[in-house]
């Protein structure tokens, strides 16, 4: 699904993001990306985008290596990868409705598709009794949710979540992990960066552990590092 | 296609109205600019007609001297039909110019006049415009002769000052048009900003960037078109009520014309200002 390939990436101030990474992510895996700040987690996610491009290496997604992607294409790429971020990122105008709808409707789907998926997708992570609130009126956990929701109508066949529970308390960051454990389960690719050392060693998924850049370890059933808790 | 229309619409119209302050500005910048380019053009036109007027029926009038003798205006007679340059000539007794006096010169002027009074005429159209320079000059100061008129001079002096003034015009229009582009550049930057999160939860979903940017591009599109409306009505209403069209006989094509080229910079000009605003301050 997605295989990078010696991928290297230095920022213009002189600072390597990633060096010499080599990673192969299967079809409907489960992955999380630790490391502490600095250590490329976000640049990794940002070369999935392209909002960035790698200095050298190779970034394969679905067998296309979208580093030869022209500009124009960039945009379908995206609609193939879904994003979650920590800030969630939702417009506050908007109601919780509208804001998933506008996702479907800035790629030009037909407003039947809007009105049969949103409301579906709000069902799938609880919040269909609130689609007329506005963000400000939901909690963190439920403002996530909806970010999520934004993420997925789409049905993409990857999403990716940049510390996504990194502004939640432990109750709302385990309703969320179990949304993205449930699109998981529908096949959807999930790579997710964090720092919750809990959350990470509780599902036993695959880790990949950065470090300045470099792939340090890289676990099937992995725990967020055992040196981590000793060193701090 | 029907979605993004729709949506294309909506957002266009949203932005026009929450900056409508600087909408009214830019709309009002190119109107005016807008304006003084239709007037320029207008009086352009008119210059025009009016030199074709006089090169088709230029005359020369030769105003006798109303005591003068019949041998005095025989002399002047001969002499025109003798002149080579000279096409044709008529003339009109006192009688004649005094009926036409009447006519022409206001009611207080004319009713000094007496037929006895009034001077008989030869009026004449030179072979080439440029000879009633010629006849004047001949027949000034011949013996009988009061005055040798010619409208050359007076039209060169009309057409030099039209002509600064249209100078005058396009300079401010110049100046204007480029500040009335910098607004609406503007105007589209505070639309880009006030939408900065919508643009980038857009890109994030796959927007493509011909979807992003369009609003903003028929916001300017829209803010040049209004502007030209205005700056149409406002030459049409010149055309209208300050009657150049009597003077030098333009017709309703020639403001079609300029009312034409008015749309067409008013339009290139909300294009051209959001096409810079778009390039410069949205990162798609």
């Amino acid at each position: 699904m997605i295989r990078f390939e010696n991928v290297s990436k230095t920022y213009k101030n002189g600072t390597p993001a990633l060096r010499n990474v080599t990673l192969d992510i299967e079809k409907g895996e489960f992955i999380f990306l630790v490391g502490a700040s600095g250590s490329g987690k976000t640049t990794f996610l940002r070369l999935l985008l392209r909002e960035e491009t790698p200095d050298a290496g190779r970034i394969l997604e679905a067998g296309r290596d979208i580093g030869e992607l022209p500009k124009w294409r960039v945009p379908y790429l995206r609609r193939n990868i879904g994003c979650v971020f920590q800030d969630f990122r939702l417009l506050p105008n908007k109601s919780v409705f509208e804001n998933v709808a506008f996702a479907l409707e800035v790629i030009g789907r037909p407003r039947s598709t809007v009105e049969s998926q949103v409301p579906q997708i709000l069902e799938l992570v609880g919040l269909a009794d609130k689609s007329k609130n506005l963000p400000h009126e939901l909690s963190g956990g439920e403002q996530q949710r909806v970010a999520v929701a934004r993420a997925f109508v789409n049905r993409p066949l990857i999403l990716l979540a940049d510390e996504p529970t990194g502004n939640l308390d432990p109750a709302n960051s385990e309703s969320i992990m179990a949304l993205l454990e449930r699109i998981n389960r529908t096949g959807t690719t999930v790579v997710m960066a964090t720092h919750d050392k809990a959350l990470v060693d509780r599902m036993r998924r695959r880790v990949v552990e950065l470090d300045r850049g470099e792939i340090v370890r890289d676990q099937v059933r992995g725990v967020y590092g055992i040196d981590e808790g000793v060193a701090i | 296609m029907r979605v993004y229309l729709r949506y294309a619409f909506k957002e266009t119209f949203t932005n026009l109205w929450r900056n409508r302050m600087m909408t009214v500005a830019a709309v009002l910048t190119v109107a005016v600019s807008l304006s003084l380019v239709g007037s320029a053009l207008l009086l352009k036109q008119s210059a025009a007609q009016a030199s074709a007027q006089w090169q088709q029926g230029t005359r020369v009038t030769v105003w006798m001297q109303p005591n003068a003798s019949s041998s005095e205006i025989d002399s002047v007679k001969t002499q025109l039909a003798s002149m080579p340059i000279v096409k044709d000539c008529q003339f009109f007794t006192q009688a004649q110019d005094y009926q036409q006096a009447k006519t022409l010169l206001p009611a207080d002027e004319w009713s000094v006049l007496t037929p006895s009074a009034t001077p008989s005429s030869f009026r004449c159209i030179p072979t080439v415009p440029t000879d009633a320079f010629t006849v004047q000059s001949t027949f000034t100061n011949q013996p009988g002769v009061y005055q040798v008129t010619a409208p050359e001079q007076q039209i060169r002096q009309m057409n030099h000052a039209i002509r600064i003034l249209q100078i005058v015009f396009l300079a401010l229009a110049a100046v204007l048009l480029l500040s009335a582009t910098v607004l609406i550049l503007n105007t589209i930057r505070m639309a880009i900003f006030s939408r900065r999160r919508e643009v980038s939860v857009m890109k994030l979903v796959g927007a493509t960037n011909w979807f992003i940017r369009v609003p903003f591009i028929t916001e300017g599109f829209i803010q040049g078109l209004l502007g030209s409306a205005v700056a149409i009505l406002a030459v049409t209403a010149l055309h209208t009520w300050y009657p150049l069209h009597n003077e030098f006989a333009l017709n309703a094509s020639a403001l079609l014309g300029t009312n034409t080229v008015v749309l067409v910079v008013g339009v290139v000009i909300g294009s051209v200002g959001s096409a810079i605003a778009i390039r410069r301050f949205l990162d798609v």
